[in-house]
């Protein structure tokens, strides 16, 4: 007799195979005509352009970061409006608390700059050295590594 | 109220750890002295109260036990950090505090200048304490540590002066010498453990007598051992060869360490535990005879020499042999008695010689100095005192102690002893007063670019009090024939009774007749009377120095003691060490095992070293496969 | 309900007062907006005072947040060590020329204060979820304080090399729970030993994979290997006060767990025979002691090399685990407070050093025994004490481990012991390497002599003092671990 860790065994096994069968049972059905637009990348149908592989702007994840760290406390209030009758001005006193907290971080958030989008002052970069001014020099080593 | 006497110890600590952190940033020559030196003063009038205190007490309550924390507690071994104040430990604690703080004021002016003025007084603080604790440990082990303290700060204080090689050779040998003593005292211990379960003195002085026999192998071999532990700190035969060495450190360290407190240390050790030897007679008679031959040899050594350091240095070691008489003559009381007047006046005389040594521009031998007793006479006439007390003149303090001694040794020892110790007492007064003679009187044989000058005032006035402990020092101890109350021997009694119980049992102590003590008396002081004049009549007209011949040749250096003592131990050490242990047994065997571990170390580290690629990805994967490699081992295998 | 939330709230004051703490700081960075000491010393009042609550919950014995948290003698002790850690940490930073490059001002203060915070719970907590949850809040704080120098490529790598491992680690250790979970169906240690105990083992495959997985997670936070792989790249590209503080809070904090899962959940004699956990420690504690100190070996940075003899240290202190009884706890705790303070006095001495030379490679370091004779002598005490040499507070640690292995009479404990000895040998090798090239190397060209100030040789003498003066009086760390370690109730 199988214990219910076999049964999951036995499961994941046959999930497995299946699998594979698919696989293997496609690539004797299916035709098979490559061309250069069924190879292409998919892009809800428009033209591709440029590279897959591109780097976003960090902002993007810092901003996605936030809310959704604010957004997910959210879901706290929920138990706690469920609870909150029996509990009384504990339950009070603790929502407050917490959203001080939160609050606390927003402000945080906000003083460090971190939910600006456009940085007030623009970084021009700057040469490092004057072009054509003298020969670079080979022997220098960079210190960096 | 007991637990501050903690203070006695805390003190000195302060001291040293404060001068060894800041001393050097400290600018003050002034400060330094004077707080160094305060820091051993509050300790003596701390113990001068608990003084008073003590005689406040009934006899027999005159022991406080102060049980400050438990220092090692590994199974049943249980060391305590407890402390014992008696009148035995306390008659130490003055004596170490007071002349050490007599010694610590004199150092203000003769370190005057030096550049490690501030290290100079950290060792002394720290030499202080570890005395103190020492003479007021309850256990073995922590007198084994205030042991070892005693003796590290010998070390570092002899090879103070480092720049010239002697002071470190003679500190090393000092080092060396005494951890042969050192290593009998060990084996006692750890006898003493094994067959009594407790390092505490009390508890096995006190299982001695219920489960013991007089003589019993066990006892004499620990007494043995203990005391093979008191001749090399008290620079006994065979172990005495260090003490004359020493004397390569500054003049004041002379004083406190190797004439005042540490070589004194050996006496302490067996006075504290008397019950042990009177249980093992055998023990104190080698004692005895190890005194009387060590006095005997020293004291005809110190009469050839002619540094004025190393003839103090030979007179402290006969001293000692007088106290080791004491011990084997069971007279415990008589040996404290002795080290206590000893302390005074071989303090008083190393100042005073420092002080001449001071004013002489470093020059130590008198045969190149004379006539300086109109030129500092200060140093003059407390220097003499102290020569007198020394030579058993009354009522200076060294004529009590000594004569006391010798008069025991008669009753209990028999004439012969009491003959040599005679000899011992007449060659005393000549060789100190061939030093005075030769140092203080006569023409001035010294370089003409030398100008002595009395020393300075913080110099002076030590040596001022210690000249006056040396007059007055010997009236705590007076004889029967005086009527007058002995407070010394009262005072110890109660330390002693037991010991003295148990020598009632074991022999009849001969009771002292009236008469025959005061013929001895007079008889030695007649002996030290002579020996004085003669020695005056024959160094005060000399002016040339003949190289000496035959038997005094032999005397003059020391009757080639370090020689045979190269020849017959060192050299085949160095040999064997060298030849087989090193050039074999070292090179061959142990570098070539080490040589070839740390080869295996590094070669197998080499290996390992490579799985560290620095990408994270290969960490994972090598994770993730232990893991499984790991679960798949337990599961199947 | 309320009675039971309000009773779980004031057995939980310590906690509360960090959380309190690290709020104000980050409101009086908010406020300052520049370098100060302020928030740091608001910091420090905030740990005296939750010192304060922690010592007051010595000899309770409870469990709050129904059975999520335990309030007993062990988790004080780890309490109190991390305290103490904290305390020197927040000085470290304070005295670290390496610190002050850095672009944040006093973030590391609250981010410190987290640790310590996510460290307190780990060592009381009781319950599965709340052992990943304290976990994982010491690992992103500790994986944020690794990248602390933004501007530093190493301490970014460091920090992304951390993260990603640590991710893949409590990974691993939180489907080991659900094993455990779907085997027991409990979170709670105390019901898991209860359940194995009451009903006959079957499915030990399951177990012992479970088992395993979650030593996987505690094992990368006490480096020990095969989980160590971070340990060096992390601790050389870390600033050096976060170094210290991973080694000994981050890992204590590890121990506090580990012990606690293993010594609560699985000490049994049958759950040892059948999971088999303790072939494990010693697999793991060998390995450990091994690859540390045999690597350690080659290396030419000091903190490197203190990387691996961290690695090497926990081999030892799993070797107190593996003997499962309380001789062994006993030593466990002894070697983790005589760590502390050898391990914290090394770091800060590399600190020291740091901060004149400017670099942790030893080649650079010749003769600086005798340009800074104080640096010298420290370093000594240190890795003397490291290395296990008597009359230092390291030698009582490994005296009681070895100890505790030999008396257990067991002749494969005894070859334990034995292979941990022949490790300390080799661990002496580069220990006193590093002592070689202050001591014994002369420098190329003279150089002129360093001194330090007040501060620095003070927070030294915190450190080598304790090193010193419990290796010589160790009863009071006996008498700390002896009360510490009752709540198991081993033999």
């Amino acid at each position: 007799m199988l214990s219910e860790f076999g049964q999951i065994f036995v499961f994941m096994i046959i999930a497995v195979i299946l699998i594979a069968f698919i696989y293997v049972v496609v690539r004797f059905i299916a035709p098979h005509k490559p061309s250069r637009q069924k190879s292409d990348v998919y892009e809800c149908g428009e033209e591709t352009e440029g590279e897959t592989w591109i780097r976003f702007n960090i902002r993007f994840y810092v901003i996605a970061l936030i809310f959704i760290i604010f957004d997910v406390e959210i879901i706290f209030l929920f138990p706690w409006a469920v609870v909150f009758r029996e509990i009384g001005f504990i339950a009070y006193a603790e929502m407050a608390i917490f959203l001080l907290i939160l609050i606390v971080g927003l402000i945080y958030a906000i003083a460090k700059g971190d939910v600006q989008w456009d940085k007030p002052e623009p970084v021009i970069p700057k040469l490092e050295r004057q072009l054509f001014s003298a020969k670079p020099d080979i022997n220098k080593k960079d210190n960096q590594y | 109220m007991d637990k501050f006497f903690i203070f006695v110890l805390i003190f000195p600590l302060l001291g040293f750890i404060i001068n060894l952190l800041f001393g050097k940033r400290i600018k003050s020559e002034k400060f330094i002295g004077i707080f160094s030196s305060a820091v051993v003063l509050i300790p003596f009038l701390i113990a001068v109260y608990f003084l008073i205190y003590l005689f406040s007490l009934e006899p027999q309550s005159r022991f406080i036990t102060l049980n400050l924390l438990s220092w090692i507690a590994a199974g049943f071994f249980n060391i305590q950090f407890s402390f014992l104040i008696d009148p035995l430990s306390l008659c130490m604690v003055l004596v170490v505090t007071g002349v050490g703080f007599l010694i610590h004021w004199y150092s203000i002016g003769y370190m005057h200048n030096d550049s490690m003025f501030s290290r100079f007084f950290a060792y002394m603080n720290l030499f202080i304490l570890s005395m103190l604790i020492l003479v007021l440990a309850d256990n073995f082990l922590l007198l084994f540590l205030g042991w070892e303290g005693v003796g590290l700060c010998s070390y570092l204080l002899i090879g103070f002066w480092y720049e010239k090689k002697f002071t470190g050779d003679a500190a090393k040998k000092a080092f060396i010498v005494n951890r042969i003593g050192d290593f009998g005292f060990m084996i006692a211990m750890f006898l003493i453990f094994l067959n009594f379960g407790t390092l505490n003195i009390s508890q096995f002085l006190a299982a001695i007598p219920v489960s013991f026999e007089f003589n019993s192998g066990l006892l004499v071999a620990v007494s043995l051992l203990l005391f093979l532990g008191a001749t090399g700190k008290s620079a006994q035969i065979p172990l005495f060869v260090w003490l004359p060495d020493a004397m390569a450190g500054p003049t004041p360290v002379s004083a406190l360490i190797h004439a005042a407190t540490m070589v004194t240390a050996g006496v302490y050790l067996i006075a504290r535990c008397s019950l042990l030897y009177v249980y093992s007679p055998i023990t104190t008679n080698i004692v005895l005879i190890i005194g009387i031959f060590t006095a005997l040899i020293a004291a005809v050594i110190a009469a050839k020499q002619n540094d004025i350091k190393k003839i103090l240095a030979y007179s402290t070691i006969s001293q000692l042999g007088f106290m080791f008489v004491a011990l084997g003559t069971f007279t415990y009381w008589l040996a404290i008695f002795h080290l206590i007047t000893h302390a005074f006046f071989k303090a008083l005389l190393f100042l005073g010689s420092g002080s001449v040594i001071h004013a002489m521009s470093d020059e130590q031998d008198i045969r190149n100095m004379g006539a300086l007793k109109d030129k500092m006479k200060i140093t003059y006439y407390t220097f003499l005192i102290g020569a007198l007390a020394i030579s058993g003149i009354p009522p200076l303090a060294g004529f009590w102690s000594k004569d006391e001694i010798l008069f025991k040794t008669f009753l209990n020892s028999g004439l012969i002893f009491y003959i040599v110790l005679l000899g011992i007492a007449f060659l005393t007064a000549f060789y100190m007063f061939r030093l005075v003679t030769l140092t203080f009187y006569g023409e001035p044989r010294y370089a003409a670019n030398i100008h002595p000058h009395e020393s300075p005032k913080s110099m002076t006035i030590p040596l001022l009090i210690l000249c006056g402990l040396s007059v007055i020092g010997g009236f705590i101890g007076l004889p029967h024939i005086t009527h007058l109350p002995n407070f010394l021997e009262r005072f110890l009694s109660v330390v002693f009774d037991k010991t003295e119980t148990a020598l009632m049992m074991y022999s009849q102590v001969n009771k002292p007749e009236v008469s025959l003590e005061i013929i001895l008396l007079i008889l030695s002081v007649v002996v030290a009377l002579i020996s004085i004049t003669y020695s005056y009549k024959k160094f005060s007209a000399v002016k040339k120095f003949k190289a000496s011949r035959g038997f005094a040749k032999i005397v003059e250096n020391k009757f080639y003691v370090d020689e045979i003592y190269d020849r017959i131990i060192v050299n085949p050490l160095y040999f064997i060490s060298d030849k087989l242990l090193w050039k074999i047994f070292d090179i061959k065997i142990i570098d070539g095992f080490i040589n070839g571990l740390a080869d295996f170390i590094k070669k197998s580290g080499e290996d390992w070293r490579r799985i560290q690629s620095g990408i994270v990805q290969d960490y994972a994967l090598i994770t993730v496969s232990g893991i499984i490699i790991i679960i798949i081992y337990l599961i199947f295998f | 309900m309320q009675n039971l939330i309000l009773y779980s709230l004031s057995n939980f004051i310590p906690e509360t007062i960090l959380v309190v703490t690290i709020i104000v700081c980050i409101i009086a960075d908010l406020i300052i907006r520049k370098k100060s000491f302020a928030v740091t010393f608001v910091a420090i009042v905030g740990l005296v005072l939750s010192f304060v609550f922690v010592v007051k919950q010595w000899g309770l014995s409870m469990s709050i947040f129904s059975g999520m948290l335990a309030i007993d003698n062990y988790a004080v002790f780890f309490k109190l060590l991390f305290i103490i850690s904290t305390l020197f940490i927040l000085l470290f930073v304070e005295t670290s020329k390496e610190m002050k490059t850095a672009s944040h001002k006093n973030e590391h203060v609250y981010l410190i204060l987290s640790l310590t915070t996510g460290a307190y719970l780990m060592a009381s907590s009781v319950n599965l979820i709340m052992m990943y949850i304290s976990l994982e809040m010491v690992s992103l704080t500790s994986y944020i304080l690794a990248g602390y120098l933004k501007k530093d490529k190493r301490s970014t790598e460091a920090a992304i090399k951390y993260i990603i491992y640590g991710a893949a680690s409590s990974g691993i250790m939180l489907y080991g729970m659900t094993l455990i979970y779907g085997y027991t169906a409990t979170m709670n240690i105390n019901e898991i030993f209860l359940y194995l105990s009451k009903n006959p083992i079957t499915d030990t495959p399951v177990l012992l994979a479970s088992v395993i997985m979650i030593s996987a997670g505690f094992g990368y936070k006490i480096s020990s290997v095969p989980f160590h792989f971070w340990t060096p790249d992390v601790y050389e590209g870390a600033p050096i006060p976060i170094t210290a503080f991973l080694a000994v809070t981050s890992s204590a904090a590890g121990f506090s767990v580990l012990v606690r899962f293993f010594l609560v959940g699985f000490a049994n004699t049958e759950i040892i025979t059948a999971v088999k956990w303790q072939e494990v420690i010693i697999v793991f504690s060998i390995a450990s002691m091994i690859i540390g100190n045999f690597v350690a070996v080659w290396q030419t940075s000091l903190k490197r090399l203190l990387a691996y003899s961290s690695i090497a240290q926990s081999g030892y202190i799993l070797l107190g685990l593996a003997v499962v009884n309380s001789a062994g706890l006993f030593a466990v705790i002894l070697y983790l407070s005589a760590y502390l303070f050898m391990n914290l006095g090394a770091f800060y001495v590399t600190i020291l050093i740091h901060n004149k030379l400017g670099t942790d490679n030893m080649d650079e370091m010749d003769g600086l025994g005798y340009r800074s004779p104080f640096i010298g002598v420290t370093m000594a005490v240190f890795m003397f004490s490291l290395a296990g040499i008597p009359a230092t507070v390291g030698f009582i640690g490994k005296f009681y481990i070895f100890s505790a292995l030999i008396n257990t009479n067991s002749p494969n404990l005894t070859w334990l012991a034995v292979v941990g000895l022949l490790n300390s040998v080799v661990s002496l090798f580069f220990y006193v390497k590093v002592l070689k090239h202050m001591f014994l190397n002369k420098p190329e060209k003279p150089l002129p002599e360093l001194d330090y100030g007040y501060a620095n040789i003070l927070i030294t003498l915190l450190l080598a003092v304790p090193t010193i003066l419990f290796g010589l009086y160790f009863t009071p760390l006996l008498r700390l671990a002896e009360n510490s370690i009752k709540i198991f109730g081993l033999n």
